[in-house]
């Protein structure tokens, strides 16, 4: 509530100030009054209920129609008293009002409590007002309204619309906020939760995996899907959210990209902070590190392992090792195998690599099985 | 992985808010031979109870609902007898995971790995020795990288990793055993063992290094 407890002590900080200028002017033109004594007798009324508003609409409880009514009341009655009080004289010769500008603190009012429509509705009956002085005085209303007469009447209406309307928007404006503040607060609730859950799950699932295993049979076979979902689980919410569908240059988390592989049967191993590429390079890399797993499952079977892992050289720069415990084969082998072009998925590999400036290394022996490093430096400043 | 020479009983803590888990590693300690001393739910009674029970190893989860696992190992490890820390932790929290190896624990399991694995696991902390997954020594390599390529104030005593540590370090998180980088390096298995160690050690030191400069300067400001 700290906007409106702001623009309700500006409108009493105006009300004071206002009053200020208009007793000053009282004191200056008593003498040529009318009736003097009803000018002073005006200038305390004034007085008194700057006094009782500014503690009453302090109170947000109070700030309603029967003290606003009652602000316009006094205020017009303020108003309409200088007809009795003000000479014709000074009625015919554009003088101004007994309250000046005091009057308009009424519309700040109106237009704070109500917005725009209710601050012109203040401001045409304070309007009605002024020119019903001269009726009241036997004034011709035509010789009685100056020029200041019609400024002041036309800059209340522009106080009460324009005040009103800002208020709206500052309103508006602070109820946003606070919806923000709120969905965030929720965003940030839901979050830990989903976090809580999440660890709640994969403490069940990694359960039901390790229980599986030892009691055998189909218990195992629900225990290695559990083990699935738990490393499937894992890698999303450990690799963190991945970059958002960007442009494909977007950089992204390689990290985030390899964690996607990792399984019962696939380890991947990453620092623990983001190892940011641009993105095709970081989509070319995990596309090479695809390739090479899915030549582990072919050559080795479903029940080979693997592991991949990421260094990072923190200057750009990243080394990929993918390691497998199958058979593995001879070098010689291997260099006659490439040599003769029937390496397909290792020529995708290199391939791939070669295009962003890197060299692949592929180690095998027989019992030891394959392991293929990727070894991709800083890229050009993209 | 270990030696099959005798089996030491060993005095052990479990930590984890899940009862499941905490009864479930309990009872495979206490059918291995070990000793449960206590168990607890929340980290502020584990540090407190850790205290009265003495056990050697703790086995601690990381997602605790009080303090976080890691402040819990930071405490265990400072106290005297210091308390063996075996993180069993079923998230992978990345960040978490190398930050309670930081604050002195001895080894880091996912809770997925099979029973023998756990034990093994159980019997190498009590030894003292690290007990490394390739998913750690992918943490820690990366951690070393970081520090050197971070420019630190004091950048000369950022610990930093032999050739030989790198080698061994990049071979566990490549998946071979101890055994396996034995062979291949032409090393014997316990000075694999130490390189590992190694690695954990100086982190760790650095770690605290750090911690009391922080204390210090912080210190320092207040006055």
């Amino acid at each position: 509530m700290g906007l409106e407890t702001a623009l309700w002590r500006a409108v009493a900080v105006y009300r004071w100030v206002a009053f200020g200028y208009a007793a000053v002017l009282i004191a200056a033109n008593a003498h040529k009054y009318e009736h003097p004594l009803g000018g002073w007798a005006v200038m305390a009324v004034m007085a008194a209920w700057s006094g009782c508003t500014t503690f009453a609409y302090a109170d947000p409880s109070r700030r309603r129609r029967p003290l606003l009514a009652a602000d316009m009341a006094v205020t017009t009655g303020c108003l309409l008293s200088t007809a009795w009080v003000e000479s014709v004289w000074g009625l015919t010769h554009g003088m101004p009002t007994l309250p000046a500008s005091w009057v308009a603190a009424a519309v700040l009012a109106w237009a704070v409590a109500g917005g725009r429509r209710a601050g012109v509705a203040a401001a045409a009956i304070l309007a009605a007002g002024n020119i019903t002085i001269n009726v009241l005085a036997g004034v011709p209303p035509v010789r009685g309204l100056g020029s200041g007469t019609f400024n002041g009447i036309m800059l209340l209406f522009m106080a009460g619309l324009v005040v009103g309307h800002v208020v709206k928007l500052a309103r508006d404006a602070e109820a946003r906020l606070a919806r923000a503040v709120e969905l965030e607060a929720a965003t940030r609730e839901r979050e830990r939760l989903a976090r809580r859950i999440h660890d709640s799950v994969l403490q069940v699932l990694a359960m039901v995996q390790r229980r599986g295993g030892e009691l055998g049979g189909e218990a195992a076979e629900l225990g290695r899907l559990a083990g699935e979902q738990e490393v499937a689980l894992r890698a999303l919410i450990g690799a963190g959210t991945p970059a958002p569908a960007g442009g494909a240059e977007a950089p992204a988390d390689l990290r985030a990209l390899l964690a996607r592989h990792g399984s019962t049967s696939v380890t991947v191993s990453a620092p623990a902070t983001p190892v940011t590429l641009p993105g095709h390079a970081a989509r070319e890399i995990e596309a090479a590190v695809a390739a090479a797993l899915d030549n582990v499952r072919r050559h080795c079977g479903p029940d080979a392992r693997a592991w991949v892992l990421l260094e990072d050289d923190g200057a750009g720069g990243v080394t990929v090792s993918v390691r497998d415990d199958g058979p593995g084969m001879p070098p010689e082998r291997l260099a006659r195998a490439e040599a003769a072009g029937r390496l397909g998925v290792a020529q995708s590999i290199r391939g791939r690599v070669r295009d962003l400036g890197g060299t692949v290394t592929i180690v095998s022996a027989p019992g030891e099985g394959t392991e293929i490093e990727m070894v991709v430096p800083a890229g050009p400043v993209a | 992985m270990s030696e099959e020479t005798g089996f030491t009983p060993l005095k052990v803590m479990v930590v984890d808010d899940h009862p499941m888990w905490r009864d479930s590693v309990a009872r495979d300690l206490a059918e291995a031979g070990h000793q449960v001393v206590a168990t607890a739910g929340d980290g502020r009674t584990a540090v407190r109870v850790a205290a009265a029970a003495r056990p050697q190893v703790a086995v601690v989860d990381l997602q605790l609902p009080d303090i976080s696992g890691v402040e819990v190992t930071r405490h265990l490890a400072a106290a005297d007898p210091p308390v063996r820390v075996l993180v069993l932790s079923a998230s992978g929290e990345q960040q978490d995971v190398l930050e309670a190896v930081k604050a002195g624990a001895t080894g880091y399991l996912l809770k997925s790995a099979a029973r023998a694995e756990f034990l093994d696991a159980v019997a190498r902390a009590g030894a003292g020795d690290a007990v490394f997954t390739p998913g750690l020594a992918g943490l820690v390599l990366g951690e070393y990288r970081r520090l050197a390529a971070a420019p630190s104030r004091a950048d000369d005593d950022a610990p930093r990793l032999t050739d030989r540590e790198t080698e061994v370090l990049r071979l566990v998180a490549k998946g071979l055993t101890y055994k396996e980088i034995a062979k291949r390096l032409v090393l014997s298995h316990r000075t694999v063992q130490n390189h590992v160690q190694n690695t954990l050690g100086k982190l760790q030191l650095h770690n605290r290094v750090e911690l009391v400069r922080y204390a210090i300067e912080k210190g320092l400001d207040q006055e």
